[in-house]
């Protein structure tokens, strides 16, 4: 075929490619705020509730979405707190100790994991938790720590492959200054290889944080309930905002428990916006005096 | 000539993915001299350097046979024996790279780096090693003001003299210099040249170079490196 042509047609398709991306984000956004928009307040959040005992922790919010964004913000942190020094150390093994040999074997087996539908990672979590009420505590059920456990499952493979991405892209100049200079390998990890990637680690946490934050299959199996209160214990089930959208949006009564579905939705958003930027903010502390930063994955 | 080896390469063999690339090479580096490396690009110039501190291990599919003896405090050292650890082997053989490649933190605590990896921490100590090395590679003067300020912020020639003051803070008695001037221009290689000639008092210096006239302007000794070996220039 004349390559021009070829060329001219490559060239509109990615251009229609980049517009419908664009569009059905502006589309996405824009339905979600016309929708949900109206719904939004302090009612929605904290139901009758003064938001100064709300917050305190004085009072129980009943008809709010207060419970479910501390639910969703302490799944977040403590998931992706459980996950964080797993999934780095794995990270800085495959970079740093690995053979060859033995970062294909991990390798393959950190892409499986990260292929798993979230589902079974809930159902094993689900497993896991009727294995121990049976078998070790007549007490225990689906509670937080087990959403906490399988979200940390969910999320190790992405710390892991951005940290052992990040620390590889680093240039060989950068790998053998500290060493050149006298440093063990250990010196060499903790003051030059880790610092100079925080800012490509820091990318496989946002994503990780957001992995959280948005599913829904996983705590939909290991604990999340629909009216729990603030979570209190690791040990008790939990409200969550992805769960909360979910359930009204399958069993809404009235127009108006539709509607704080997609208040519900926007505040979910806001939450991961939050967190994201907050991420931003402390890649770019770190990453910023660090002066030019080198190798294929850094952001 | 009759002055003293300080460095002795002894049936070396090395090979990388299975290609060699130096087959039984055996060698005599003269004490407080500068020896040059020249020859053509990919021969293994810098490779050659980093046997002589042990960079080169960090790379998968390289193998080495043969023996590295370097004469330290009256005492020929096998490099590749037990009774010098790695980090030990680069404080005392100190290696310097083509780009400058200063650590992203300031002037002073990139000079105070290799102190810090040996645990010093006196204050005083510290302060007088980095004064010190940094009058030696003739940085002092244009840096003393701005100590605490980004190692990024000094020229390229500066960066390269940074770099090698680096390396003086411990004292080493081999630096090794890989093509430590291809990245500056006349003016600042000008003044590396000097600081070399300089150093030889205190080290025995290998600098690959790719420049002839820069050979001939600061070495003692030239090798040429050609396949699988050296020739005497």
């Amino acid at each position: 075929m004349n390559i021009r042509l070829l060329g001219g047609c490559l060239r509109v398709f990615s251009w229609g490619a980049v517009l419908v991306l664009t569009g059905s984000v502006l589309v996405l956004l824009g339905y979600l705020l016309i929708k949900g928009v109206p719904s939004l307040g302090r009612d929605l959040i904290f139901g009758q509730v003064d938001i100064l005992d709300a917050v305190l922790l004085r009072k129980r919010v009943f008809d709010g979405l207060f419970p479910a964004i501390a639910g969703t913000l302490s799944v977040v942190a403590l998931s992706v707190g459980l996950a964080i020094p797993v999934g780095v150390c794995a990270g800085i093994y495959m970079s740093e100790f690995a053979t060859v040999f033995q970062q294909r074997v991990f390798g393959l087996m950190f892409d499986i994991l990260a292929g798993i539908p979230s589902i079974v990672i809930g159902l094993f979590g689900f497993s896991g938790a009727i294995f121990i009420h049976r078998y070790i505590s007549n007490d225990f059920r689906p509670c937080l720590a087990v959403s906490v456990a399988a979200l940390a499952f969910l999320v190790l493979p992405y710390i892991t492959r951005t940290t052992q991405a990040a620390m590889q892209g680093l240039a060989e100049q950068t790998r053998q200054a500290a060493l050149a200079l006298g440093a063990t390998r250990v010196q060499n990890i903790f003051y030059v290889l880790l610092p100079r990637s925080v800012s490509g680690i820091l990318s496989g946490i946002i994503l990780a944080i957001g992995r959280c934050a948005e599913d829904t299959a996983v705590i939909m199996l290991t604990g999340v309930v629909a009216t729990a209160g603030i979570p209190g214990s690791l040990l008790g089930s939990y409200e969550a905002l992805p769960f909360y959208i979910y359930y009204i949006s399958s069993q809404y009564t009235d127009e108006a428990e539709l509607m704080s579905g997609y208040g519900a939705a926007i505040i979910l958003l806001g939450v991961c916006a939050v967190l994201f930027f907050l991420a931003f903010i402390i890649k770019r502390r770190l990453a910023g005096p660090a002066g030019p930063v080198t190798g294929r994955f850094h952001g | 000539m009759d002055k003293p080896v300080k460095i002795r390469v002894e049936n070396l063999t090395f090979s990388y993915h299975q290609t060699q690339i130096f087959e039984n090479i055996n060698l005599d580096f003269t004490d407080h001299a500068i020896t040059a490396i020249t020859g053509p690009s990919g021969r293994g110039k810098s490779t050659f350097l980093s046997i002589l501190n042990r960079l080169w291990e960090s790379q998968p599919f390289a193998a080495m046979q043969g023996k590295v003896w370097i004469h330290l405090d009256g005492q020929w050292v096998d490099i590749y024996g037990r009774t010098l650890s790695k980090p030990d082997l680069r404080r005392k053989v100190g290696m310097v790279f083509q780009t400058p490649n200063p650590l992203p933190m300031s002037i002073y605590k990139n000079m105070a780096f290799p102190l810090k990896l040996t645990g010093m921490t006196d204050k005083t100590l510290v302060d007088a090693k980095v004064t010190a090395a940094l009058q030696q590679a003739f940085l002092w003067d244009e840096v003393k003001d701005r100590l605490h300020d980004s190692a990024f912020g000094l020229s390229g020639g500066q960066q390269q003299r940074l770099c090698i003051a680096r390396a003086l803070v411990s004292r080493p008695e081999i630096l090794l210099l890989d093509e430590p001037t291809s990245s500056l221009d006349a003016g600042a290689a000008s003044v590396i040249e000097d600081l070399l000639t300089e150093l030889k008092k205190q080290c025995t210096l290998i600098v690959v170079s790719h420049y002839l006239d820069q050979v001939s302007r600061i070495a003692d000794n030239a090798l040429r490196l050609e396949a699988c070996g050296f020739s005497q220039v």
